[in-house]
């Protein structure tokens, strides 16, 4: 919001502001997103406990992108009330090889027996984790439908046509309480979207923000989450 | 201005450029393994890489069966090892060859071997994603060659299609993957291997 006003404050002529927010709206496609949550017991963390996020990625069919557990992990970190999140990649390699794909617990119980472990529990304190999120899920790209056309001569080139296609994302995350070796609850993100190219001379992207709107909003529903709120 | 070509450099040039077009590429795997947080075995172990394993070549064909990559995975597979096992045992000594292992008061050599690899190309398989399958011999012997355990194990890697990635990166990402793999499962199922498991209940 602030970009849109910025940029339109520089034009001089009382028409621009308005031809500036107008075109600036339409570039954003319409995302709708629901979040749910389920609540199994109570949650709270102090100033030196700390939360991990993790991808699952025992799925034969897909994998829990990297970037997305990152995005909601940077999300969490952010503001006055920003948790200390440990970074994925640090956390896997530190316990190597208990949060592989294919060695890692699937469900609370497991994380019981993997405890039990005196040189896990250590890294555990060190890392001072207090919150396990697992987070499970995807983007799809569906519906998609008219082409575009590009030439290229040598009086110049363009495209000319129309585009466009649905994004889907789903994620769940679940939350695993390590002081207590339990599932304390499942919040599920889901957003989808339209996005368009229209093409004349130049393809313009109307882009629908699914993905960043689905990471945006688990992540401040999974901060409250723990806090307790 | 078309007089000062060489026609002659141009011909060579265009011979090169399409030479260059039909080489296969090579893939040396390079990755880094983190070490496994596991209780360590008291035990001293011999390792030894067979020819066959440190210089392992992997060749993908294309469909029209001219070489299409070489994937060299022999120096990180002697990483792997080197990283993964002075973590599950108490020493380990590297063995340049098997009959030096009653001199250097090894309790069981160690030798792993490469049965099978093979290699999944987005463009045949139609998946966004570079694959990498490999099978191993794990191969356990006492110092004087005798027979402890012999096991199979498998493993998997791969490596999502990115925009601006090469098939080499995505190769070399699949296959640390897939090492990465062999990694967990074999130190975390080294001590479940039913011969291996007697063994160790005799020794230790």
């Amino acid at each position: 919001m602030n970009t849109i006003r910025t940029g339109c404050t520089l034009a001089h002529s009382r028409i621009w502001p308005a031809l500036c927010v107008l075109l600036l709206a339409g570039l954003s496609a319409c995302t709708s997103t629901t979040i749910d949550e389920f609540r199994q017991a109570e949650t709270g963390i102090s100033n030196d406990e700390t939360v991990v996020i993790l991808g699952r990625r025992q799925g034969a069919g897909y994998e829990t992108a990297a970037d997305f557990v990152q995005c909601v992990g940077d999300r969490m970190g952010r503001g006055r009330d920003g948790l200390s999140v440990v970074p994925e990649q640090q956390f896997v390699d530190a316990l190597f090889p208990w949060f592989e794909p294919r060695t890692a617990p699937l469900r609370s119980d497991d994380l019981q027996q993997l405890m039990a472990q005196p040189m896990v529990s250590e890294k555990m304190s060190q890392f001072g984790i207090r919150y396990i999120v697992w987070l499970d899920g995807q983007t799809e790209t569906t519906n998609r439908m008219g082409s575009i056309s590009c030439t290229v001569g040598p009086g110049g080139g363009g495209c000319f046509g129309f585009g466009s296609w649905e994004d889907d994302s789903s994620f769940e995350a679940r939350i695993w309480d390590v002081s207590s070796h339990t599932a304390v609850g499942t919040i599920s993100a889901d957003a989808n979207g339209q996005s368009y190219m229209p093409a004349v001379f130049v393809p313009i992207p109307l882009l629908a923000r699914v993905e960043a709107n689905a990471c945006n909003s688990l992540a401040d529903q999974l901060k409250l989450f723990v806090q307790g709120g | 201005m078309i007089g000062s070509i060489n026609p002659v450099r141009v011909l060579t040039m265009m011979m090169l450029a399409t030479l260059c077009a039909c080489a296969a590429s090579t893939v040396e795997v390079r990755g880094s393994y983190p070490s496994p947080t596991i209780q360590r075995i008291p035990l001293t172990l011999g390792v030894y890489y067979s020819d066959a394993l440190r210089n392992y070549t992997y060749t993908e064909r294309s469909q029209t069966g001219d070489d299409e990559y070489y994937v060299e995975s022999g120096q990180t597979h002697m990483e792997l090892f080197n990283t993964v096992l002075p973590a599950m045992f108490e020493n380990v000594v590297l063995l340049d060859d098997p009959a030096q292992a009653d001199a250097m008061g090894v309790d069981a050599i160690f030798t792993p071997s490469i049965d099978e690899f093979q290699l999944g190309m987005p463009q045949k398989t139609r998946l966004e994603a570079y694959e990498v399958w490999v099978k191993y011999n794990m191969r356990l012997t006492g110092p004087d060659g005798s027979y402890i355990a012999d096991w199979v194990m498998t493993a998997y890697g791969n490596a999502t299609v990115g925009g601006l990635s090469t098939a080499e990166s995505g190769i070399n990402d699949a296959a640390v993957a897939a090492l990465r793999d062999l990694a967990s499962n074999f130190s975390i199922s080294f001590t479940a291997v039913p011969d291996v498991r007697d063994w160790l209940a005799r020794r230790t």
